[in-house]
């Protein structure tokens, strides 16, 4: 591109960028005493302008030179990259589970730092199963919360009404959620894509407004509290609790033994949810799923019944969102719609989407990016949903497969051949 | 009594009829393709043969029409019957003119995908499967070893593990058709198998679809349009024009069929076709 | 007989509402087969575009109705246009022809990042706007209860009803619409035969909306309260028309926008205000398994 003309493209983006910071950006909408009057913020126009013509300009020399001929070698060193990340992400994950074990006991482990862990791990096992689903199956689910809404509440009605503890209530969330899952799927699974998208959008907001309005069911907007809390083998973890945790085991009382009890739970609960779904890949389920996301004309002609395929993927991966939910249910003691909003979804959607779709590792560190970081610095809490929202489209944008998207065969017929890959 | 079940064509496609609106893709078509055959239907672009293809693999429902296909003491009316029910039941299995392979997954695992239903069973709907019984884990080596007999044939045995997607176009081809005959059916249905092959592909093709007719017993539908392939393989010979059949018999006969040179020339063409 | 007349009225100016929003989403899967969920959230900025130049316009003292009417539905129009272009040109361009899921996931995440947008910039309380219009005829009156069409409520009708024959004559007579239809049909052969089919995505874009600005000025004249959300819910239930009418038809969309509108009316109207959502939802469900193609869409032959 000739020197006019780069400055002629970057002169428009910036004009482009500035027309539309005008309205939204250089104006403000305040309220006052007499109604709404505008506050000018128009130097943050120019300065977007002048931002957006240098980020342009430096966009379009960076992909000039990019052409002159580098641009394979730097293909082959990311790839060369991706392939050493590959080889080391078994051992990754390994010491991750082990730092995922030892971390309460670690000096730095105070009750904020397990419980901001614990907060994570709970997205962690929602992304897994959520992962399942878009994933694996390449089913774009974006009411997902309403499972882990449907684990939740389930949860709280058995523990309250039915005096179930969390053990024997745990399993019929589970179901429950999952139950509702072959409900919805059954119906909307043959549909295209797409549709599938808006109605789990749709579904999700339905269960929503039901437990908003079901009031003397679900307590509306003031939602269930005093939901019981999980025991172990019976052991209470309170001050008086009969048995009690600590005087079993001689322990001065402390609340951090419910924290970490409530920590290695969830640790335990996701880390199930991982064995389930590296399992299920390797059997003809997980691959059906696959071969359906990749080609579901191909699948119907091999015999796959694609509704019925579907419909299982769906309906495990609205399981582990059950779970998710009853575990969140009694961690909270307290649950009410506002947990449960489209807000929610996308969250977990972003967590599987930036952590590329089917990869568990990358679950994970999408989660403690995204969860972690922002209740760690509370100042990002305000741009999170922006960010999750750009970084979203960035992705696809660059790498639409997801940033770990090798995936490694389920099963292999020859011997892995070390280093001489292609 | 027997004796006249034995006689029965493999697939029997009596009036078949598809319209799209007001276009009628295919007009009263009958015909019959038998065991241990090649069936080659052949025409020119838009004739209807991919629709064909279609009607009888379940993704169009015929407008008009019975398609029977007798497997093992068995009929199946495949016009009453869903796409995949007709692939796991009556056994049809099917290419696509353009190549539909799984991309991202390798190229056993494609062929592991083709015996679900049989694996599905073996894992007892993943119960079993979950926890490694060994029931399971023979079912898998013994669909392993069918892929590895099937990769052999299409001389992929070393590509097993390499993503479907990275094979060049001649692999892939062949691997499609490992990839259906792994669901062991009764007939194979092959959409443009040699298009885009070189001359030595396209000879090994023929080589290898010759022994799945005479080792595998099955019969094999065809649509080509490379005639080298058609006339040198095929037992029977089908040409549409414009979703009508034209002409019907051997290689030989079809080729000196004036209706033939007709649609394939124009009207005024009376010299022979280089068929 | 008095109280089902009102509901009808504020059904069809609801659904004419609706139908605005649903044109967007019913050419942009026309067109190019996807569904655009940041759509409800160019609705939205339309809105909140409207209030800022009302405000802006009658901070310099103009007062005349029909004048700031038309300023602000120029001002709307203008800015929520580059806003639909901008969109196609950053978030789903680069997408065309890669994996089925990826336009989807950026659509959703450019819908995540615009309602965050307007919330951190123009804050997350609502905005209320005092009734420019108010009045209007009574049209029957019996045993105390009056049916009352507002001006309001004709304004809208009635732009609704204006837009709707220029737009139509623009798909079928204008160099655009043809384009338009041809990309619809067959993408790869009109760019063959000289279409340009990027210029004709990004006019589609901008088009949808324009329209979709409008309908954000109507809701915010109508019940004079927005916020950030509106585009949500706003967007489901008008994709939910687009799939009724069925998806791909323009007066399918129209159509649908105004049977949306009605169900909700006469639910809220008869039933409970409550679940007047989850109709509209249920409804989408039902005519996505009985009736996929919606009432006036082609059916889908699937090419194998």
């Amino acid at each position: 591109m000739s020197g006019q003309a780069t400055l002629k493209e970057a002169g428009l983006t910036a004009l482009l960028s500035m027309v539309l910071a005008l309205p939204l950006i250089g104006l403000e909408t305040v309220e006052e005493q007499g109604g709404l009057t505008l506050d000018t913020r128009l130097l943050w126009v120019l300065l977007i302008g002048a931002a957006v013509f240098a980020g342009r300009l430096g966009l379009i020399a960076w992909r000039s030179r990019k052409t002159v001929g580098t641009s394979t070698a730097a293909a082959r060193r990311a790839s060369a990259l991706g392939e050493t990340m590959h080889g080391i992400m078994p051992w990754i994950a390994g010491a991750a589970i082990l730092f995922a074990v030892i971390m309460p006991f670690l000096p730095f482990a105070n009750r904020t730092v397990v419980d901001l862990a614990t907060l994570v791990l709970i997205y962690v096992m929602l992304g897994w199963g959520l992962n399942i689903v878009v994933g694996l199956a390449g089913l774009l689910d974006l009411g997902y919360v309403a499972f882990y809404a449907i684990g939740a509440y389930s949860f709280a009605m058995l523990a309250m009404h039915a005096d179930f503890t969390f053990w024997m209530a745990l399993p019929f969330a589970g179901l429950f959620a999952c139950a509702f899952g072959v409900i919805l799927g059954f119906p909307v699974l043959r549909l295209r894509g797409d549709y599938l998208a808006i109605v789990t959008l749709g579904f999700g907001e339905m269960i929503r407004i039901i437990l908003l309005n079901w009031y003397h069911v679900t307590g509306g907007p003031d939602g269930i509290s005093g939901i019981p809390r999980p025991g172990l083998f019976g052991l209470e973890f309170t001050r008086n609790g009969d048995p009690a945790f600590h005087e079993f085991f001689g322990l001065e009382y402390s609340s951090m033994y419910r924290l970490m009890f409530l920590y290695y739970l969830i640790l335990i609960l996701a880390l199930i949810t991982n064995w389930v779904t590296l399992r299920l890949r390797r059997l003809p389920i997980g691959r059906a799923w696959e071969a359906l996301r990749e080609d579901e004309i191909a699948s119907r002609a091999l015999g796959l019944n694609p509704t019925a395929v579907k419909l299982s993927a769906f309906a495990i991966g609205a399981m582990f969102g059950g779970f998710a939910g009853a575990f969140f249910a009694t961690r909270q003691g307290f649950i009410s719609p506002e947990s449960f909003t489209f807000i929610e979804s996308a969250i977990i959607l972003a967590i599987v989407v930036l952590g590329g779709m089917g990869s568990q590792v990358g679950v994970v560190i999408a989660a403690v990016i995204m969860i972690g970081l922002p209740e760690w610095f509370r100042e990002l809490q305000e741009y999170r949903m922006l960010l999750f929202g750009a970084g979203m489209v960035v992705i696809m944008v660059l790498r639409p497969r997801g940033l770990l998207s090798k995936r490694n065969p389920t099963i292999r017929l020859h011997a892995k051949k070390a280093g001489a890959m292609r | 009594m027997t004796q006249r079940q034995t006689q029965k064509p493999l697939l029997n496609v009596e009036h078949l009829t598809m319209r799209f609106g007001g276009l009628t893709a295919i007009d009263d078509l009958s015909f019959q393709a038998e065991s241990r055959q090649i069936t080659a239907i052949i025409g020119p672009n838009g004739a209807g043969k991919t629709t064909v293809f279609n009607c009888i693999t379940g993704f169009y429902k015929p407008t008009v029409g019975m398609l029977t296909l007798h497997r093992q003491d068995n009929d199946y009316l495949l016009e009453r019957m869903e796409g995949f029910d007709i692939a796991r039941h009556a056994g049809v299995a099917r290419t696509f003119q353009n190549i539909r392979l799984f991309q991202r997954m390798s190229v056993l695992e494609n062929l592991l995908v083709a015996q679900h239903r049989t694996l599905m069973r073996a894992s007892k709907f993943s119960f079993a499967g979950l926890f490694g019984l060994p029931s399971f884990k023979a079912a898998e080596r013994e669909a392993v070893e069918l892929a590895r007999y099937w990769l052999e044939r299409v001389k992929l045995i070393n590509r097993a593990d390499d993503d479907a997607g990275d094979l060049p176009y001649g692999d892939q081809r062949r691997l499609e058709i490992a990839r259906a005959m792994c669901t062991r059916p009764a007939m194979l249905c092959l959409d443009e198998p040699a298009a885009g092959l070189n001359p030595r592909e396209s000879a090994e093709l023929n080589k290898l679809l010759l022994g799945i007719r005479d080792e595998h017993g099955i019969g094999v539908l065809l649509i080509e349009h490379d005639m080298s392939v058609v006339m040198e393989i095929s037992n029977h010979v089908i040409v549409l024009d414009y979703g009508r059949k034209i002409s019907d018999g051997t290689p030989d006969a079809v080729r000196n069929d004036p209706a033939v040179i007709r649609a394939y020339l124009g009207e005024d063409e009376d010299a022979e076709v280089a068929l | 007989m008095e109280y089902f007349a009102q509901q009808l009225i504020n059904g069809l100016t609801l659904g004419s509402i609706y139908g605005l929003i649903a044109i967007g989403y019913t050419m942009v899967y026309g067109i190019i087969g996807m569904i655009n969920f940041a759509h409800g959230e160019v609705f939205m900025i339309g809105a909140f575009v409207a209030l800022i130049a009302f405000l802006a316009v009658t901070a310099t003292g103009i007062a005349f109705v029909p004048l700031l009417l038309l300023i602000m539905l120029a001002t709307s129009m203008l800015f929520t246009a580059a806003y639909g272009w901008t969109v196609e040109r950053l978030a789903y361009r680069p997408l065309r022809g890669s994996f089925r899921l990826a336009p989807l996931i950026s659509a959703i995440g450019m819908s995540i990042f615009l309602q965050n947008y307007v919330q951190l910039l123009q804050g997350a309380r609502v905005k209320t706007l005092q009734p420019i219009i108010s009045g209007g005829v009574v049209l029957m009156e019996k045993d105390g209860f009056t049916v009352v069409l507002s001006y309001m409520q004709m304004l809208i009708v009635g732009l609704t009803l204006a837009l709707m024959v220029a737009f139509w004559f623009m798909i079928e007579r204008s160099s655009f619409g043809r384009s338009q239809r041809a990309c619809e049909q067959d993408r790869k052969m009109a760019g063959l035969l000289g279409v340009d089919v990027d210029r004709t995505i990004s006019l589609t874009f901008v088009t949808g909306a324009g329209l979709a600005a409008i309908a954000g000025m109507m809701f915010l004249l109508y019940y004079g309260v927005i916020d950030f959300f509106i585009g949500f819910l706003a967007g489901l239930k008008a994709f939910t028309a687009a799939v009724l009418g069925g998806i791909g038809s323009l007066p399918g969309a129209m159509l649908g926008g105004l049977l949306i509108g009605l169900i909700e009316a006469f639910w809220a109207g008869y039933f409970t205000t409550e679940y007047k959502d989850v109709a509209a939802f249920s409804i989408l469900v039902l005519v996505l398994i009985f009736r996929p193609t919606g009432l006036l869409g082609r059916p889908e032959v699937e090419k194998v």
